[in-house]
């Protein structure tokens, strides 16, 4: 396929991944914040903001109603859910012609439906409502993705966007929780129980571990679980297999570096156990897999979109 | 595709029943209470207020629709529109906004024998201006017999140079043609251009039959209408012929990009066809060979179906600051290698000046008698014209040649004595550059406007496929000037469109 066509239809998935991240965080905050005390409230909002934005547009207040502004609805921040959702559209615009109708009408229909929305329209009553109906609308875009596409290159390079990006997100996400952060107060309880439930991990914790809530074992089911699709382990399987779906016919040189790359990686989760994340060795860990990442993103351009024209002729 | 809302209401029994007495009359019942029949011939209406009788179960559904119905399949049209992204991009105050182009749900309606006109005169007219083209990129034989002065070509900012001597397959130069016509008082369907270098508007004849069918489906099927959806599949017949193999052709849609407002179009019809759409940074030449960068490596493009103006094909030959183009492209098309539909320099043969002649070249090359006149045009650079004109300027619109858009252009009727002194000074100063037209009054169509109906006016684009055959899909764009009494059909200037039903008998 058309090279600028594979690395649009991996943006796109990257930024709908993105954008169903932030919707679940935002979503999973506004519900849980009523139970906390401030400090605490105050502790995991910082965690939330360190997850979704970077430090250019993290909002410096500490009040609900504005982070929810900037992280949801802030169209100068570029990782926020409506930003995410623009250019998931218009990456998919660009390759409207390889999309079903279904796919794009659902995308385009959730941009649309949360382009116009603010923050103090949803704040009055039950503010989470609006990202919980996103979640569902992502759902339903994920389903579509599923059964209406072919499942070919294209997609793969969905499936690639998509899990290279949760991989990351996921790490990131965990990474604040266990690093210590200066004037911070440590997550609780409440907050480990949370953690699972922005990675919609609650209910599948519980089935391997019983509701037991240990961070360690929270570490090792989001990080090592190989059949939780919200596991770091699990998208770095779907990783290595869209590799091997895409760019088939290219040659086997240029294959190479990648598939050493996705390798490395995936031994990197297979062979890793809980032990190396425990006494501090989480926080490094999930560096590693980060860089990794950005490695395999990074070799995957150069192979097979912006390769230079004369390494071929 | 998906149209939610749209209503599946409508009883499937037929119009006849739709159809007693009737004794709704235009400027007078709903929803033809505004309905005021004028001058200009109308679509549906006779002068003496009579409906034509292929619009009788059209008519007959409208006017037994529940009031607001038709306002509610209108809204659920525009938002499908919208939910499809069949939209084109505004840019103002540094935002991009998008809008859709509004549709209006009542087909415009010709009839079999109308069309079977328009199909033949078409056909003659693609023909001729092909063998024109082909002419004047080779022998100049009618530039010799003085049928059509040098200085009117060789002038021609239009005009390639470099096409000159190049054979193109099957002589066809104009692959892909949009002929804008006009229905005049009398009821004559006249020419009133030919878009020969890049048309567009047939992705909205095929999105709009979309709509209007699911809103009007015992209508749609009762009237007999020809189907027009095999476009793309005809459209890639076409492009297919013009390769110099038949097997494995490989065949992509060359666009300016999303920023372009026909993108949707570009995208569609590549879809449609299920070929690449590719836009300039994805193509390379190597060695007068075109490739596609791909993910596996370079793959070969044997036909370039180009939705780019000749002036950004390639920067090495043609303008040398557009990044849209692909550098090389002119020498890989002259060495054969690749096919560019339509091939480069088209727009010579579309210019303000040439569409004067089209009456004679037909004539010239076919020894017939034009099948669809051109609305009359008086050619100023002949002394006789000019004088006429020049008399009588309170009654044209005269034209600069060269410019398009509305630009060196006065509406005699509607211009000042000092304007018209003015412009006839511009005239007699160099008259070769202008042609006049008496002010045409464009037929009426009714319209869906405000809750009632009432009569707009509209033009007809059908679409002209010619490799090495000759198609015409039996439907059009019509297009639609919604504002009261205006002539202006274009999108730009808030002109509409709407679905054309062509009746099978």
């Amino acid at each position: 396929m058309l090279s600028r066509v594979a690395d649009s239809l991996y943006w796109m998935a990257r930024y709908i991944e993105r954008g169903e991240h932030t919707a679940r965080l935002v979503a999973v905050k506004l519900e849980s914040m009523v139970e906390q005390s401030r400090e605490d409230a105050d502790a995991a909002w910082h965690r939330v903001v360190g997850a979704l934005a970077s430090a250019e547009f993290a909002p410096k207040a500490h009040d609900a109603y504005v982070i929810t502004q900037a992280l949801a609805f802030a169209k100068a921040n570029p990782s926020s859910l409506v930003a995410s959702l623009r250019f998931a559209r218009d990456n998919a615009r660009q390759v409207r012609e390889q999309l079903s109708t279904e796919v794009w009408e659902h995308l385009n229909k959730l941009y649309l439906r949360l382009q116009p929305v603010t923050t103090e329209a949803v704040w009055g009553h039950h503010p989470a409502r609006v990202f919980r109906e996103a979640l569902e609308d992502f759902h339903t875009l994920e389903g579509v993705v599923y059964s209406t596409l072919s499942h070919n290159e294209g997609w793969y390079f969905i499936q690639l966007g998509r899990h290279i990006e949760r991989a990351q997100l996921i790490s990131r996400l965990l990474d604040l929780h266990f690093r210590s952060l200066p004037g911070v107060a440590a997550p609780k309880y409440f907050d480990w129980l949370v953690l699972l439930k922005f990675c919609c991990a609650f209910e599948p914790y519980s089935r391997a571990y019983t509701a037991q809530i240990r961070p360690e074992k929270i570490a090792e089911f989001l990080v090592f679980d190989g059949e939780f699709p919200h596991s770091v382990r699990f998208s770095i399987d779907r990783v290595c297999d869209a590799l091997l779906h895409v760019a088939q016919a290219a040659p086997p040189a240029r294959r190479a570096g990648v598939e050493r790359l996705a390798g490395r990686l995936k031994a990197t989760v297979d062979f890793g156990q809980i032990d190396d994340l425990m006494g501090g060795g989480i926080v490094p860990f999930l560096a590693d897999i980060t860089r990794q990442c950005e490695q395999i993103h990074e070799s995957v351009h150069l192979a097979y979109i912006s390769y230079g024209a004369e390494t071929v002729l | 595709m998906q149209h939610e809302a749209l209503a599946h209401t409508e009883d499937f029994g037929g119009p006849d029943h739709h159809l007693p007495n009737r004794a709704c009359l235009p400027g007078r019942d709903a929803p033809y209470e505004n309905y005021a029949l004028g001058k200009p011939y109308d679509e549906m209406f006779a002068a003496d207020g009579t409906v034509r009788q292929h619009y009788a179960a059209l008519d007959g559904r409208l006017t037994t629709l529940p009031p607001g119905e038709l306002q509610r399949r209108q809204q659920a049209c525009e938002l499908s529109f919208l939910h499809q992204g069949i939209t084109f991009t505004v840019y103002s105050d540094n935002q991009a906004t998008e809008r859709i182009i509004p549709t209006d749900l009542l087909p415009r309606i010709v009839t079999a024998k109308e069309w079977a006109r328009i199909d033949a005169g078409l056909r003659q007219r693609i023909t001729v201006l092909n063998l024109f083209l082909r002419d004047i990129y080779g022998d100049a034989r009618v530039l010799k017999d003085g049928i059509v002065p040098r200085s009117m070509i060789y002038g021609s900012k239009h005009y390639r140079r470099e096409m000159r001597g190049l054979p193109v397959p099957h002589g066809a130069y104009v692959n892909v043609c949009g002929s804008d016509l006009v229905r005049n008082e009398a009821g004559d369907f006249v020419v009133l251009e030919d878009n020969l270098r890049v048309p567009s508007g047939v992705s909205y004849m095929l999105a709009n039959r979309d709509v209007v069918r699911r809103a009007f489906p015992a209508v749609f099927r009762s009237t007999g209408v020809r189907a027009i959806e095999h476009y793309p599949n005809e459209l890639l017949a076409t492009l297919r012929s013009l390769a110099p193999y038949h097997d494995d052709v490989s065949i992509a849609v060359l666009t300016p990009g999303v920023f372009n407002s026909a993108f949707f179009e570009h995208a569609f019809l590549a879809r449609q066809m299920g070929v690449e759409l590719v836009e300039g940074r994805d193509l390379l030449v190597n060695d007068n060979v075109v490739y596609a960068r791909t993910t596996s490596g370079l793959k070969r493009i044997d036909v370039i179906y180009r939705r780019i103006d000749d002036d950004f094909v390639d920067p090495l030959i043609f303008r040398e600051d557009s990044s849209l183009g692909v550098p090389g492209l002119f020498n890989a098309y002259r060495a054969g290698n690749v096919v560019v539909a339509n091939a480069l320099g088209t727009g010579v043969a579309d210019d303000k000046a040439v569409y004067a002649y089209v009456p004679r070249l037909i004539r010239y090359y076919l020894s017939e008698e034009p099948i669809l006149d051109n609305v009359e045009t008086y050619l100023c650079r002949e002394d006789k014209s000019l004088s006429h004109v020049l008399a009588n300027l309170d009654k044209f619109v005269v034209k600069a040649v060269g410019e398009s858009g509305g630009y060196g252009m006065l509406v005699g009727p509607h211009a000042s004595k000092t304007e018209r002194e003015d412009f006839a000074q511009k005239v007699k100063a160099d008259p070769d550059n202008y042609i006049a037209q008496p002010t045409i009054q464009l037929s009426t169509a009714p319209t869906f406007v405000d809750g009632g109906v009432e009569p707009r006016h509209v033009d007809l684009r059908p679409f002209i496929l010619h490799g090495e055959h000759t198609t015409i899909v039996p439907g059009a764009l019509t297009r639609v000037a919604l504002k009261r009494g205006s002539l202006v059909v274009n999108s730009s200037q808030g002109g509409g469109s709407k679905d054309t039903w062509v009746l099978s008998e």
